[in-house]
């Protein structure tokens, strides 16, 4: 299996749209402040927390989603690997 | 033979992220109004329509997101043999002879590539197992027509 095809097994389409979010996630983050409705000096009023939050959460998120299916996908590719290599080896044994 | 196992474990994990973040999504469009910061029947401020905008987009975009890591989850069931890949209704009947060309390559389309690996490891080793009775056998002739000249010669 080439490179492109493992990269491709491990990144599916639903991976790039999850990228898409985290990059959501940081414009969530810093929009008070891009924005400037956050007063600067002051405590943080209630859309700047609640910004902050959904944004810090969407970024957690969207990584954790992006990386777990990347490691399923990963512990799927070694598995079918090593079963062709079993069989190759069972095959080389038979015709022995 | 089906030997894949279908491992749902990845897209399970991109569609709860997916669905996270469509609620996610759903709490920014009503944020504004929930926490009081927008007032009911006033103008919306920056930080409403902020919200509100990127909320819909989200909720929307996270829709489409879960349907890739279903459709992609179906895929593989229908690979692994679990799932009936959905069979278009032929117009005409086709000819018996066109029915069993047709039969065989369900089956192919739906071999994983360890099936494939496999049945080319068979294949080797038929023909191996084919050429090395052809060389016993061209030996076993070489040694009687050697036996066959030295009695001539006698």
């Amino acid at each position: 299996m080439s490179t492109r095809d493992a990269m491709r097994r491990l990144i599916s389409p639903g991976s790039y749209v999850l990228f898409l979010f985290f990059l959501a996630g940081i414009w969530l983050t810093i929009s008070p402040f891009a924005m400037t409705t956050q007063p600067s000096g002051s405590h943080w009023i209630a859309s700047t927390v609640n910004s902050v939050t959904i944004g810090a959460l969407m970024m957690v998120v969207s990584l954790l989603g992006i990386l777990g299916y990347m490691l399923f996908a990963l512990r799927d590719l070694i598995r079918e690997t090593q079963a062709k290599q079993a069989a190759e080896q069972q095959a080389s044994q038979l015709a022995e | 033979m089906q030997t894949t196992r279908p491992t749902l474990g990845k897209y399970i994990c991109g569609m709860a992220a997916s669905l996270i973040i469509f609620l996610a999504g759903g709490w920014l469009i009503l944020a504004p109004f929930a926490l009081g910061y927008q007032s009911y029947g006033a103008d919306w401020v920056s930080q409403t329509t902020n919200s509100f905008v990127l909320g819909i987009c989200v909720a929307v975009v996270a829709l489409i997101s879960f349907a890739l890591f279903f459709s992609s989850l179906l895929g593989s069931l229908r690979v692994a043999g679990v799932l009936i890949a959905p069979t278009r209704p032929v117009a005409q009947a086709p000819a018996p002879d066109q029915v069993q060309a047709t039969i065989p390559q369900a089956p192919v389309q739906n071999q994983s590539d360890l099936d494939k690996t496999l049945a080319t490891l068979a294949a080797a080793l038929a023909a191996d197992l084919n050429a090395r009775r052809q060389t016993s056998n061209d030996q076993q002739s070489d040694q009687a027509q050697s036996m066959v000249n030295r009695s001539e010669t006698k």
